[in-house]
C-alpha cells in the first residue's frame, strides 16, 4: 500500500475510534497507546520511512508529523485533570502554609498597658536611654552616695553618662519642658548591672506614669492603680497597697497582687506621691501643684500573664516560644 | 534582718499570732516574711543527739548517736556546734533534701553513718551553713519538721527599706508595732548608775575629726570572767541565727540585736598607750582584723588606734591583736556614733559588710551609745562576768542639734485625700518618738533614732503609714482635661508591627549590649559607645545595628531545628554625634531578616522555595503599601555597606528611608556560624517614617472607565534592565499611560548576540472616557519610537 494511503487510513481509523471520545481514563489511555504508544500505529508508520525512496521520504515524513501532532492535540495535555469529577479530591490535605508571624509578648503587654492608661487620659511620652546624672538620679532625690549610683548597680559609659535605670528620667524631662497639668505614661528600655539569671536580665522594659495637677491625693493614686490592676489582671484580683520607700516619692507604696497559684503576694508596681524635692529640682511650684508617680516592669507583668518562668526566654527569641502568644 | 517574735514580746504585751504580726509589719512598711511552706521537708524529722564521740580516723568529724523517736543511729557530722542533748533536724536514710539530694547510708573513713544532721542551708530555710540548725529543746523526737515548725514558728524575716535604720533591732520594730496597735512600749533597762570612780588615768579618748566620729562612749570592766553564756542568752541569739561565742561577745551581739547599737570590747591590757584615737587611716597602714585577715587601709577608712597603731576598723570590725580571749582581765567597752557616710565609704573600700557596718552606714541613734553602755553594764552585772569601774567617758564635744519641723494640719489631709483626725496624728507621732507642740499647726521634734524624718512630708508619710493605706478610700478625680499635641508620638509603631506580622514576620527583642567586635562589624568605622563597667566582656558596647541580634536569633533557632525565619526588631541604636544632646545619637531603627525557605516542599509544592531578593523586595513593597507608602525607588549599591554582598537603598520622594539586600557571607566567617543566604532590610530612622505616615491621606476618586492593556515585545541589549526602560518610558509622561509591568524576559541565540526580548504590559486609562484604539495606537507608536531610539531596541 502507498504510504500516503496508509497514513490516511490510520487517520480514518483514529477518527472512528475516537467517536465517541472515551469518557473514562482507562479507555483514553488505551486509545492513546494504540495510536501514539511506543509500538503504536504512528510508530509503525515511522518505522516504514527508511524503506521508502529518497524522493518520498521527506513528503511522507512531513505528512506523518502532521498526523502525529493532530493526534497528540486530540488528547488532553494532562489526563489527570481531564477527569476531575472522576476522583474525589482529598480535602483532608493540609492547606498551603504561609509564614505565621507574631507580636513579641513584651510588646503585647506594653501595648495593653498603654491602652489601659490611654482610656483614662494618660498620654505617652518617650525619652533617652542614655542620660545624665541629673535626670536619672539627682533630680529624683537620689542622695550622692545612694547604692543605685554604684557601679555595681548601674551601667556607665566611658564618659560617665548613665544607661538609665528607670524611665523616671523622662518625668524630669517632661516637667522641665511642659507646664502642668501633666498626665503621662513613659514606656521604654532600662538597664541594670545585674548578673543574668532566670529572674533578672541586664535590661528590661518599664512603664512609668506621672500625674501632676492641682489637688492630687494619695486617694487618687489608689483609685488609678486599682483601675489598672483590675483591668490588667481581672476584676476579682486581690490587691494591696503597702508602705515602701523610693527616693522620689513620699509617701511611697508598693502594690502587690495575690497569686492563688503561688499562695503569696507578688509585687507588681512601685508608686507614691511625687516628693517635694523633685518639684524643687525642676522648678515646679509645689504649693500649686502636686502629683503621683508609679512604675512597673513590663517583663514582670508579661511573665505573670503568660506564666513564663524564665526572663531569658523573652530575649532568646526561639520561634517555638514566640509562636505561643 | 531576722527577728524573733518571742523577743519582740519582751517589749510589748502583744498576743497576735505570728501571721498577724507579719501582716501588720508588712502593712507598716516593714516587709515581713515568715517561712510557712515546709512541705518539702516532710521526710525530715526531729532528732536528739544522745552521745558524741570523736571519729577515730578524722579529727574534724564526730560520730553522734541520734535518737529519731524509735531507734538510736550513728550519724557522722562535721559541724562544730553539735553537743549532747540538743535537738536537731535529722534527715534519715532514703529521705530527700531540697535540691533532690537523697540521703544514703554511707561509710565515712571506715565508720557507718545512717543519715544526716542538717544546717539551715541544707534545709533551704536560710543561707546559714555555719553549723547545724538547733531546734527547741522541747521538740518531740520523730516529729516531722513541718509539724515542728507549725508549733515553734518564731522567726520573722524583714526586708527593711534604706530609710528605716531604726528597725535594725527588736526594739525599733516593737516601737512601730506599738504605734500601730496602740500598745505601751516597755524599754529595756537603760538606767544610769552613779559615778564613783575615775577612769581618766586608765584611758584617754579623743577623735581626730568630729564629723567622722561625733561621739565615743567608753568604760572599763575589770576582773573579767570569760565563760559560756547562760542558756537564755544562747537561745535568744540562736533564735535569730547567731552562734553563741562567749558571755562578753554574746552580750555585745545581744545589745545590738535588742536596741540597734553596735558595740565593741577591747582587751584593755593590749592597748599600748592607754589611749583611744579615732582617725582616718594613712596610706600604707595595715591592720589584721578579727577574722585574721591582714588588710591594707587608706584614707577612705576610719580606724580606732592606740594613738599610733590601728586596733580596730571603726564601725566595721575589731582588730585581732586587741581582741578579748579567755585570758582577758580588763575590758574597754566602746559605744560610738560614727558618720554614716564615712562608714559606708570604709565598708566599700575594704569590701567588708558586717552587722555593725550595716547599721552604722544607715545611721544609728546618736544618743544610743550611752543607752547601750548602761545596758551592757547591767548585763555584765547580771551575768556576773566582771566588775564595772563606776565611771563613763562620754566623749561628745559638739552636741548634735535637734530640730523642729512645722507640720500644717491641713496638708496631711490634702495629701492623703481623706480626713485623718488630729488626735490620731498627735498620738501616732508621739508614739514614734516625736516631741510635739500643738498650736494652730503642729511643731515636731523627731527622735534621735529617726534621721530620716527631716521634713513635713516625712511626718505625713509616718501618719499615713500608721493610719493604714487600706483605710484610705480610692478615688479618681481627674480635674483637668489634658491638651496633648500627640497622645503617642510612636503610635505608628502599632501599624508597623501589625503590617510586618501580617506578612509573616516574628517580632523579637534583643540585647542592646554587645562585644566590641560585634558592634564595630556593622559600624562603618564610627566610634561607638563603650561601657565603663560592662557586666562581662560580651557586653562592652552599645549596638549600632540591630542585625547582629537577629543573626544570633537565626543561629539559636537553626541550632534548634528551625531553619526558615522571618524576624524583625525595632529598637534604639547608638552612636556619638556632636550635634546631639549629651553628644549621643539614639536612633530608633527597624530591621528585619529572611533566612531559609519562604515555602516548604509539600503535597502542594513539588519544590521548596528559598528566600531570594525578589521575595525580599516584594515583602518590602507590600509592607510599605500596608503603612500607606507607595512609589518607592530602589537604587543599587548607592551606599557602600561592607556587610552586604549587594544592597539597594529604599527611597521615597528622594528621601532615603533605609536599605535592603543580601548580607555578605563574611558574617558567617566572622561569627563562626554557617548561615544560609540572609536577606535583610533596615529602616534607619523611624522618625522619618512616622512623618511620612502622619501626612494626611486624601481620597482619590475611583475611575469608572476601564483600563486598556497592550503588550510590547522589545529586543534589547541583554545588560539593559527592565527598570531603566520602564522608568524612561514613564518619565516621558505619555498620555493615559498609568503603569507598565514587565511580563517576560526571553533569551535565545536567534535574537542575536547579547540580546534579549523584554515583553512589557502597558496600561492606559482615562479619567473621562473609555479609551479607543484610535486614541491608544498613536501613543503606542510614540512609545515604540522613543524606546527604539534611546535603547537601540527593535520590536520583536
Amino acid at each position: 500500500m502507498d504510504i500516503k494511503e496508509s497514513i490516511e487510513s490510520v487517520r480514518r481509523q483514529f477518527r472512528s475510534d475516537s467517536d465517541p471520545f472515551p469518557s473514562d481514563k482507562d479507555s483514553l489511555e488505551n486509545l492513546k497507546i494504540k495510536f501514539l504508544g511506543r509500538k503504536g500505529l504512528i510508530a509503525n508508520l515511522f518505522s516504514q520511512i527508511p524503506n521508502l525512496s529518497n524522493d518520498q521520504k521527506p513528503i511522507a515524513g512531513k505528512l506523518l508529523n502532521h498526523l502525529k501532532i493532530e493526534l497528540e492535540n486530540s488528547f488532553p495535555s494532562d489526563t489527570e485533570s481531564a477527569f476531575p469529577l472522576e476522583e474525589k479530591i482529598d480535602r483532608s490535605l493540609p492547606g498551603v502554609t504561609y509564614p505565621p508571624g507574631n507580636k513579641h509578648p513584651i510588646q503585647s503587654t506594653m501595648d495593653e498597658i498603654k491602652r489601659l492608661f490611654g482610656q483614662i487620659g494618660f498620654a505617652v511620652a518617650y525619652g533617652p536611654e542614655i542620660d545624665d546624672d541629673f535626670h536619672n538620679f539627682s533630680a529624683l532625690n537620689f542622695p550622692k552616695d545612694h547604692p543605685a549610683r554604684d557601679m555595681q548597680d548601674t551601667f556607665f559609659t566611658k564618659e560617665d553618662l548613665i544607661l538609665r535605670t528607670h524611665t523616671s528620667n523622662v518625668q524630669v524631662h517632661l516637667m522641665e519642658e511642659k507646664q502642668p497639668p501633666l498626665r503621662y505614661i513613659v514606656p521604654g528600655r532600662v538597664y541594670r548591672n545585674e548578673s543574668i539569671s532566670f529572674k533578672s536580665f541586664c535590661l528590661f522594659h518599664q512603664v512609668e506614669g506621672i500625674y501632676i495637677d492641682k489637688n492630687v491625693t494619695f486617694s487618687d493614686l489608689k483609685g488609678t492603680l486599682e483601675y489598672f490592676v483590675k483591668k490588667m489582671f481581672g476584676s476579682k484580683t486581690k490587691m494591696r497597697f503597702r508602705p515602701s520607700f523610693f527616693p522620689f516619692t513620699e509617701p511611697s507604696a508598693e502594690v502587690d497582687i495575690w497569686s492563688e497559684k503561688n499562695n503569696q503576694w507578688l509585687e507588681i508596681l512601685g508608686s507614691g506621691m511625687v516628693d517635694p524635692q523633685v518639684f524643687k529640682a525642676v522648678n515646679v511650684d509645689n504649693n500649686l501643684w502636686n502629683g503621683f508617680a508609679f512604675g512597673m516592669g513590663v517583663e514582670r507583668i508579661c511573665m505573670l500573664q503568660y506564666e513564663i518562668d524564665d526572663i531569658r526566654l523573652l530575649y532568646q527569641n526561639d520561634v517555638r516560644f514566640l509562636e505561643q502568644f | 534582718m531576722k527577728i524573733s517574735y518571742s523577743w519582740i514580746k519582751d517589749f510589748l504585751d502583744i498576743n497576735l499570732t505570728i501571721d498577724e504580726v507579719a501582716e501588720t509589719l508588712t502593712m507598716l512598711g516593714l516587709e515581713a516574711e515568715i517561712s510557712t511552706n515546709f512541705d518539702e521537708l516532710k521526710e525530715i524529722i526531729v532528732g536528739e543527739i544522745q552521745a558524741i564521740k570523736k571519729h577515730p580516723n578524722a579529727d574534724r568529724l564526730n560520730i553522734c548517736k541520734v535518737f529519731d523517736g524509735v531507734n538510736t543511729l550513728p550519724v557522722i557530722c562535721g559541724a562544730n556546734n553539735v553537743s549532747k542533748g540538743i535537738k536537731i533536724a535529722f534527715s534519715p536514710v532514703d529521705s530527700v533534701l531540697p535540691g533532690n539530694f537523697k540521703i544514703k547510708e554511707a561509710k565515712i573513713r571506715g565508720e557507718i553513718s545512717k543519715g544526716m544532721i542538717c544546717s539551715e542551708r541544707e534545709l533551704g530555710i536560710s543561707d546559714e551553713h555555719d553549723g547545724i540548725m538547733i531546734l527547741d529543746e522541747n521538740a518531740i523526737c520523730g516529729q516531722s519538721l513541718p509539724d515542728y515548725f507549725s508549733t515553734n514558728n518564731d522567726l520573722i524575716i524583714l526586708d527593711i527599706t534604706p530609710n528605716r535604720a531604726d528597725c535594725f533591732s527588736h526594739l525599733g520594730v516593737a516601737r512601730d508595732l506599738a504605734a500601730k496597735l496602740h500598745l505601751n512600749l516597755n524599754e529595756p533597762d537603760f538606767s544610769t548608775l552613779p559615778k564613783s570612780s575615775d577612769i581618766s588615768s586608765m584611758i584617754e579618748i579623743s577623735m581626730d575629726n568630729l564629723k567622722d566620729c561625733p561621739r565615743y562612749v567608753g568604760g572599763i570592766i575589770q576582773n573579767v570572767k570569760i565563760k559560756e553564756s547562760p542558756d537564755w542568752l544562747k537561745k535568744k541569739l540562736e533564735s535569730i541565727g547567731i552562734r553563741s561565742i562567749n558571755n562578753l561577745v554574746d552580750i555585745s551581739n545581744y545589745v545590738m540585736m535588742e536596741m540597734g547599737q553596735p558595740t565593741h570590747f577591747f582587751d584593755l591590757d593590749k592597748i599600748k598607750n592607754k589611749k583611744i584615737l579615732v582617725r582616718r587611716a594613712r596610706d600604707g597602714e595595715k591592720i589584721t582584723t578579727l577574722d585574721e585577715i591582714e588588710r591594707s587601709v587608706n584614707s577612705n577608712v576610719m580606724l580606732i588606734t592606740d594613738g599610733e597603731s590601728p586596733i580596730a576598723v571603726a564601725g566595721i570590725m575589731g582588730g585581732f591583736d586587741s581582741a578579748i580571749n579567755e585570758n582577758t582581765k580588763n575590758v574597754l567597752i566602746e559605744c560610738a556614733y560614727f558618720n554614716p557616710a564615712t562608714i559606708r565609704k570604709s565598708s566599700k573600700t575594704l569590701n567588708m559588710i558586717t552587722d555593725a557596718s550595716k547599721r552604722f552606714e544607715r545611721g544609728v541613734d546618736y544618743n544610743a551609745p550611752v543607752l547601750a553602755f548602761w545596758r551592757i553594764v547591767h548585763l555584765i552585772d547580771e551575768l556576773n562576768c566582771g566588775e564595772w569601774i563606776p565611771d563613763i567617758m562620754d566623749t561628745y564635744p559638739e552636741k548634735i542639734e535637734t530640730y523642729e519641723i512645722v507640720l500644717k494640719k491641713k496638708l496631711i489631709n490634702e495629701i492623703a485625700g481623706v480626713n485623718i483626725p488630729n488626735d490620731f496624728v498627735v498620738k501616732t507621732l508621739s508614739s514614734l518618738g516625736c516631741r510635739i507642740y500643738e498650736k494652730d499647726d503642729l511643731t515636731c521634734s523627731p527622735p534621735s533614732w529617726r534621721p530620716d524624718l527631716t521634713r513635713d512630708i516625712d511626718l505625713i508619710e509616718e501618719v499615713i503609714r500608721v493610719y493604714g493605706y487600706d483605710n484610705i478610700k480610692s478615688s479618681n478625680n481627674y480635674t483637668s482635661i489634658m491638651n496633648f499635641d500627640d497622645f503617642d508620638p510612636h503610635h505608628n509603631l502599632d501599624k508597623i508591627n501589625s503590617s510586618l506580622i501580617g506578612l509573616g514576620f516574628y517580632q523579637v527583642f534583643n540585647n542592646s549590649l554587645q562585644t566590641k567586635e560585634e558592634a564595630y562589624f556593622y559600624s562603618n568605622k564610627k566610634d561607638l559607645i563603650e561601657m565603663k563597667n560592662p557586666l562581662s566582656d560580651k557586653m562592652t558596647h552599645l549596638r549600632y545595628s540591630l542585625i547582629h541580634g537577629l543573626m544570633q536569633n537565626i543561629e539559636h533557632n537553626v541550632n534548634n531545628g528551625i531553619h526558615d525565619l522571618m524576624l524583625f526588631e525595632h529598637g534604639n541604636t547608638f552612636s556619638y554625634s556632636d550635634s546631639k544632646r549629651l553628644g549621643i545619637d539614639e536612633v530608633q531603627t527597624l530591621t528585619g531578616i529572611l533566612h531559609g525557605n519562604y515555602q516548604e516542599k509539600s503535597v502542594h509544592n513539588s519544590k521548596s522555595k528559598a528566600f531570594d531578593y525578589f521575595i525580599l523586595k516584594g515583602l518590602i513593597i507590600s509592607f510599605f503599601k500596608k503603612i500607606g507608602i507607595k512609589d518607592l525607588h530602589f537604587i543599587e549599591n548607592e551606599m557602600d555597606i561592607k556587610y552586604f554582598t549587594y544592597s539597594y537603598s529604599i527611597k521615597y520622594n528622594n528621601e532615603m528611608l533605609g536599605y535592603m539586600g543580601l548580607l555578605s557571607s563574611d558574617i558567617s566567617k566572622k561569627f563562626n556560624f554557617k548561615f544560609d543566604d540572609v536577606y535583610a532590610f533596615s529602616i534607619e530612622n523611624l522618625d522619618n517614617l512616622f512623618n511620612i505616615m502622619n501626612a494626611p491621606k486624601l481620597f482619590k476618586k475611583i475611575i469608572p472607565y476601564p483600563p486598556i492593556e497592550r503588550d510590547l515585545n522589545f529586543v534589547i541589549d541583554s545588560d539593559l534592565t527592565s527598570g531603566s526602560i520602564i522608568d524612561f518610558i514613564l518619565s516621558k509622561k505619555f498620555d493615559f499611560l498609568i503603569n507598565i509591568v514587565p511580563v517576560s524576559i526571553f533569551k535565545h541565540s536567534t535574537l542575536g548576540l547579547n540580546k534579549k526580548a523584554l515583553s512589557l504590559n502597558l496600561i492606559f486609562q482615562s479619567d473621562s472616557k473609555t479609551l479607543e484604539d484610535k486614541v491608544v495606537n498613536p501613543i503606542i507608536d510614540g512609545i515604540i519610537e522613543v524606546v527604539s531610539k534611546k535603547f537601540n531596541a527593535k520590536l520583536r
